[in-house]
């Protein structure tokens, strides 16, 4: 990471817990550079969608809180804002699950995303062919009632809402969920575009390593609540542990996730 | 044999124009079940609410149009409160939370009424009768109430200008987002806390509206309370977040409880009206959940 780069987040030793018992996350801490994307890594129940809840402030709406640590965001602290007041401020989160309005059609979804923004009809049209430019599949399918579209489809409506706030930095969480590897390739390119283009900074939670790394700059690995490993995403593709635990891929052949695991226990009792 | 066939259709109009009673009190519910996914058993104080209140400003000298102009910002006022007092801390409860909530609030309803305006039953006159309309009476040998004719008007009136609202307005797309996935919808930055004070206070509007029609009928009395209740088998028949199937749901229930009363009431010596509705519901229940015009489940397997 360069040196004189901007971090536009910065989140410093968070602790959250859920119904004031539940300790999510222990001690994380991230960096995002303007203008770049960081993968959030790690399996599930790591705390990869609690990180990105307690930044966009959705936390509170699932009762949790962040009890310690420090978020700050384009020079502001983060604390009690609600998600709309968030979205004024340029951030939005893609929840997990897509979770598009089923009952509306494809464009009054992306049009829904405009909500916050105070647009003119020809400068929402303009910002809609602006999406579909982007979302070349969608402006087929506008008419179509969102319910009733694929999964992938699905995907790119929940992206393409967020995008029509007008953010300065996007949260994903998980957009390759439940797609085939054709699809989350595609979603995966239309990112990298939207931040190369639109020069919106993300930070994007997944389970998918490969892929989450190779269209990243930096990336996090987090496990029970903890920041493991960090580094540039080439350095990470590269890491031994990384390959092994994550990549399924060990000393030149591939291991599933729970050879891996023992060979890592085999490891420590003989260091013990 | 045209005499019983004149009498049917006139039995049949005036069950569904007394139907649209029932549409106006269940459009409270629909405005409400789609922002929270909740009936609203306050629904049913809020009319009488309302309308107790537009007898008293009336009775204080007021003109019929100030009466019903300042009923309307109270409405909107106890819209206010509701969202700020009775939703807001129970943000993010479950639906069960807040539906134990509006139990709450209509027995707070129906006490600040009574306790301000007093419990004894008030006529209201909107200057129209309840009683055929000569010229239809004479021309088509229908007879037709006046304060059904009109209360089909209004309520009319009333859907399609709901429907407008929802289907062209911002406000309206960001109450079907919010209809749809309240948590999606605030993700994105719409603030629950404005949709759920323009659902409100066009409820309470609503109710307001449907207290007057009831209560030029019935008498401005406590029982309006109950009658609310009979917009469940509606609801039920329509489907709870449709507005056109509030309409139909209403005018269905009218229809149907006024023939049966009529042709097959008198086997059961009469009073078939107060449950026929529910019977159909139940049916309704078993063979069609989710009503006539209820958002079917949409659901990716």
């Amino acid at each position: 990471m360069e040196k004189d780069c901007k971090n536009i987040l910065e989140v410093k030793n968070i602790e959250v817990v859920y119904d004031n018992v539940i300790l999510a996350l222990h001690n994380v801490s991230l960096k995002v550079p303007q203008g770049k994307i960081v993968a959030l890594l790690g399996a599930n129940g790591a705390g990869k969608s609690t990180t990105l809840k307690s930044i966009s402030t959705m936390l509170a709406s699932e009762r949790g809180k962040v009890t310690k640590g420090s978020i700050n965001y384009d020079d502001k602290v983060i604390n009690n804002q609600t998600p709309s007041e968030m979205v004024g401020f340029g951030m939005v989160q893609v929840l997990e699950g897509r979770r598009c309005f089923g009952h509306l059609t494809v464009e009054e979804n992306i049009i829904a995303g405009a909500y916050s923004r105070k647009l003119s009809r020809g400068d929402l049209n303009q910002e809609l062919e602006k999406i579909y430019s982007y979302f070349k599949r969608l402006k087929e399918r506008r008419k179509s009632q969102a319910g009733f579209t694929s999964g992938g489809e699905q995907q790119m409506v929940a992206v393409a809402r967020a995008m029509m706030t007008k953010p300065k930095m996007l949260l994903l969480d998980e957009p390759s969920m439940g797609l085939a590897p054709q699809l989350v390739a595609e979603i995966f390119n239309i990112v990298k575009m939207l931040n190369e283009k639109e020069g919106v900074s993300i930070l994007l939670a997944e389970q998918n390593t490969n892929i989450a790394l190779k269209n990243s700059d930096y990336g996090y690995i987090i496990e029970t609540g903890n920041v493991m490993l960090e580094g540039s995403a080439k350095s990470l593709l590269g890491n031994d542990k990384v390959k092994e635990l994550y990549l399924g891929i060990s000393k030149g052949k591939r291991l599933n996730f729970r050879d891996a695991v023992k060979d890592n226990e085999k490891k420590i009792n003989k260091a013990h | 044999m045209t005499d019983s066939i004149l009498f049917f259709f006139e039995v049949f109009v005036g069950g569904l124009l007394s139907g649209t009673m029932y549409s106006l009190v269940a459009l409270g519910f629909v405005l409400i079940y789609k922002a929270s996914s909740t009936f609203n058993f306050a629904q049913g104080a809020m009319v009488f609410f309302a309308v107790l209140s537009f007898c008293g400003f009336m009775e204080y000298g007021m003109p019929f149009g100030v009466a019903f102009f300042a009923v309307v910002l109270l409405m909107i006022l106890v819209g206010l409160l509701t969202e700020r007092l009775v939703l807001r801390p129970l943000m993010n409860q479950s639906e069960d939370t807040i539906l134990m909530a509006t139990i709450g609030l209509g027995f707070v309803l129906e006490g600040i009424a009574q306790a301000k305006w007093g419990v004894e039953v008030r006529k209201l006159s909107l200057g129209i009768g309840d009683f055929p309309i000569p010229w239809i009476a004479d021309n088509l040998k229908l007879f037709i109430s006046a304060l059904d004719l009109t209360a089909g008007l209004v309520a009319f009136g009333m859907i399609l200008l709901l429907t407008l609202l929802f289907k062209y307005t911002k406000i309206g797309l960001g109450l079907r987002a919010v209809a749809d996935d309240p948590g999606a919808a605030s993700s994105i930055g719409i603030p629950l806390k404005h949709i759920m004070l323009l659902v409100w206070s066009a409820a309470g509007v609503v109710a307001l509206v449907a207290g007057m029609m009831w209560g030029a009928r019935a008498g401005v009395q406590f029982a309006l309370i109950e009658l609310a209740l009979k917009a469940l088998p509606v609801l039920i028949i329509g489907g709870f977040s449709s507005i056109p199937g509030a309409i139909v749901g209403g005018l269905l229930v009218g229809a149907v409880e006024k023939v049966l009363e009529v042709y097959i009431g008198p086997y059961f010596k009469g009073g078939i009206e107060a449950w026929a509705p529910y019977m159909l519901s139940i049916l309704f229940l078993l063979y069609r959940p989710e009503g006539l015009f209820g958002e079917k489940i949409i659901r990716r397997v």
